[in-house]
């Protein structure tokens, strides 16, 4: 097929791009130009409007809780019946972090009242003080409610790699589907789901940014606004040596990340056995040792260089 | 004290390279209050350096102008910029009384991390100046947004004594007007040479919100980022006029930057030994402080024989070529030292690293807000390495670089030493090379050139420079 076209809106370029998200509209360009679609980009901030017969595919990215009071308002009044309609009609939609939060019904900020959503996915999302597991140890201790880490989900019969980092939980009312299922990491609320599909809108917690190292989904939304525009597509398939590359490393980070917690639960479950059985000396030492451990990590942690340049080559290989 | 001493001794006997933190953490562990009788004891107080990007290279410049102008700077190690590396430099000070020896010339001038701002403050009691040089997102995975760092120091900024001069960014709208309600003095740095501007946004910028009202920014003219002539389109806040001005700029050495500057009682043309606009800015702030304090004019040519310090432009002479070690830690920090390096628009040789610890500040989601777009061509058959090797490899195939296919050079060499030589060895005779990367990388980059006495060891090179 020649002559293709699609329009992309990208809402809040200015406000709502926290983790690298232009990376997802880079690739959607870069996708489409290696396959001849050409691609109008329309960029709306605060006060402008979404008309829905003109959005082939919505991009939103992740904001903090300042960036998310800031927008939600406008997102409800002002764009809401837009996306809504859009998606109605066919639109596919790509809402990342605080957008996929602001996309539900509402969302809970950690200060402050209770922000009202889009509407466009049944769920919600509250602040939940998550009892954290212990790979996620790049946590400042003044947030340790963030769940930070490595996160890996199976979407239809693909891995879906990205990076979560996030302080809420979203919950799915009974008419969203999951965008997937967590194979490592936390997802929505540490239920096993993560993200939410509804036709072609997408919402997750996948950053990284999360296109570029998915282009399976990059393609699935590609397809939906051609298909939208045009009624079918075709997408010849692209080279993407370079893309699972870096998909093989992620999935490697998981799994070493996912040992990690393994070691910490196996050490923190003997030395309670260990003071249950032996009696107070012994859960003295267990104790001591435990704490040896956590003072050796806080050492580690306490100054942005390398504690000791052997421990931390192994990251190279 | 004695105990850090001690300790001290030992990890550097060992070769131990976390020899600038374990003496202080030994000490403070012993005595909590150890930290802030030393520096009690600095006569002429101290000034604090604190910021995003550039605490440090402001710190050596600062620590030049002083020396030159009779002053004895206590300055704390490169990077040791938390509690525990400012306890080992006063430890490393102090006698085996437990005492700084008697020296009335002697001014602190501590680089403070941003995050540990308000950790350093309740130490040093009463700073004679605070500069702050910008606010940048910067590893979000540890402390999240710029309006999280930009609250933490407002809140310490409150309690402040009354006369500890506030010395700002005046270009950036988040520093500028910081703590609204200290009414410190304040002295304003900025830009003011219209040839530098970029136009009206720049696409690395994260586009700040007006710090009193939230409202947009509009930019009469951008230098970098989100730097430059800002107000506020609906309240009408502005930036303020800065005090020490940088007037004309030559940005297009690749080695150093002519800079005309001007403070309230001079005009001074310097050579600064260091590319970039973020170095001009790094020279600015020193310059403001050492004019707030009062330090003679005659003393300020001092700047241009700055030392570059580790990864800092660090140069090093392998093989008949110049290899020069630059630190890129976050967006900003990556493409204004590639700009810096590529100012003169001439393709050069580079080594491009991304890495992280293992377990330990993992997201690199901030490559995608370097503009390496603007930068295709000029760094032909770039070599990339670190653990993230691969995600960089994408991102610059994302931003138009030839990466895929036989022609496009790329090479992913994931081992930071075998990268290096492969990098090396590809770069024409008697040509220079650059490494750009975040630190991961160029730790072990340095630590093959000082096996091989390329360069020497870092904390030899801090014994001979400090104590």
């Amino acid at each position: 097929m020649t002559g293709l076209r699609i329009t992309v809106c990208c809402l809040y370029p200015d406000i709502m791009s926290t983790y690298g998200d232009r990376g997802n509209l880079e690739t959607v360009l870069r996708r489409c130009e290696w396959r001849d679609i050409a691609v109008d980009v329309t960029e709306l901030r605060l006060g402008d409007r979404l008309a829905p017969g003109a959005a082939d595919l919505i991009l939103i990215g992740g904001g903090g809780e300042s960036q998310q009071q800031l927008v939600a308002p406008d997102l409800c009044k002002v764009k809401g019946e837009g996306i809504r309609e859009a998606v109605a009609r066919g639109a596919a939609a790509l809402a990342v972090g605080g957008g996929y939060e602001l996309f539900g019904r509402f969302c809970q900020p950690e200060r402050g009242a209770e922000l009202r959503g889009v509407g466009l996915f049944d769920a919600w999302t509250i602040r939940q003080n998550a009892v954290l597991s212990g790979h996620y140890d790049t946590i400042s201790d003044a947030h340790v409610d963030r769940v930070v880490g490595e996160l890996v989900v199976r979407w239809r019969d693909a891995l879906l790699v990205g990076f979560e980092n996030h302080g809420g939980g979203t919950y799915l009312g009974a008419a969203a589907h999951p965008l997937g299922q967590v194979v490592s990491g936390h997802g929505n609320n540490g239920d096993g789901t993560e993200g939410v599909i509804l036709g072609s809108a997408v919402g997750t917690n996948l950053r990284g940014p999360c296109l570029p190292k998915n282009p399976a989904l990059a393609d699935f939304l590609i397809g939906a606004a051609v298909i939208r525009r045009h009624g079918a597509a075709d997408l010849p398939p692209l080279a993407d040596d370079l893309e699972e590359g870096a998909r093989a490393a992620a999935m490697r980070r998981a799994l070493e990340a996912a040992a990690r917690t393994a070691r910490a639960k196996r050490r923190l479950s003997a030395f309670a056995r260990a003071g249950l059985s032996r009696g107070r000396h012994a859960r003295t030492r267990a104790v001591r040792a435990a704490l040896h451990v956590s003072a050796r990590r806080r050492l580690a942690g306490s100054e942005n260089r390398p504690s000791s340049a052997k421990a931390r080559s192994g990251g190279s290989r | 004290v004695s105990a850090g001493k001690a300790v001290r001794r030992g990890t550097r006997r060992l070769g131990n390279p976390n020899g600038t933190t374990v003496p202080g953490i030994v000490t403070l562990a012993i005595d909590r209050g150890a930290l802030a009788g030393l520096l009690a004891e600095i006569p002429r107080g101290a000034v604090l350096v604190t910021g995003s990007n550039g605490k440090g290279t402001t710190c050596r410049m600062l620590a030049q102008v002083m020396r030159a102008a009779g002053l004895h700077p206590v300055v704390s190690s490169e990077g040791a910029n938390q509690c525990a590396g400012l306890a080992t430099t006063m430890v490393a000070r102090a006698a085996l009384t437990g005492h700084l020896p008697p020296d009335s010339l002697a001014i602190g001038l501590f680089e403070v991390d941003e995050g540990s701002f308000p950790e350093v403050l309740r130490q040093v009691s009463q700073p004679k100046a605070v500069i702050v040089t910008n606010i940048f997102r910067d590893q979000l995975d540890r402390y999240l947004e710029p309006a999280y760092i930009k609250a933490l120091l407002e809140q310490v900024m409150q309690t402040l004594p009354a006369d500890t001069a506030l010395i700002l960014n005046a270009d950036d709208p988040r520093v500028a007007f910081v703590a609204p309600e200290a009414n410190n003095p304040r002295l304003y740095f900025g830009i003011e040479d219209p040839a530098l501007c970029r136009g009206e946004t720049d696409p690395t910028s994260d586009f700040p919100r007006c710090p009193r009202c939230d409202g947009e920014l509009t930019y009469t003219c951008v230098y970098y980022a989100h730097l430059g002539h800002w107000a506020c389109s609906k309240c009408g806040l502005a930036r303020p006029q800065p005090q020490v001005r940088l007037t004309k700029a030559d940005l297009t050495g690749a080695y150093s930057t002519r800079l005309l500057v001007a403070t309230p009682t001079a005009e001074t043309t310097l050579e600064i030994p260091l590319p970039g606009l973020y170095n001009a800015y790094n020279a600015l702030a020193a310059l403001a402080a050492a004019s707030q304090c009062q330090l003679t004019e005659r003393a300020l040519p001092a700047i241009e024989r700055t030392p570059t310090a580790f990864f800092r432009m660090e140069k090093a002479r392998v093989a008949g070529h110049d290899v020069y070690l630059a630190l890129a830690k976050n967006a900003n920090g990556y493409t204004e030292v590639l700009r810096a390096v590529l100012g003169d628009r001439q393709p050069k040789k580079m080594l491009l690293g991304l890495g992280d610890y293992p377990g330990k500040q993992p997201d690199t989601s901030w490559i995608w807000d370097v503009d390496f777009a603007s930068l295709t061509g000029l760094i032909p058959a770039p070599v990339v390495s670190g653990n993230r090797a691969a995600d960089l490899a994408v991102r610059l195939k994302y931003a138009g670089w030839a990466c895929s296919g036989e022609d496009s050079g790329l090479t992913i060499e994931p081992d930071p030493v075998r990268a290096f030589q492969t990098a090396l060895a590809r770069t024409p005779a008697a040509q220079p090379m650059w490494v750009v990367s975040t630190s991961v990388v160029l730790w072990e980059v340095r630590r093959w050139l000082a096996h091989h006495g390329y360069v020497q060891e870092l904390w030899r090179e801090q014994a001979g420079a400090g104590t």
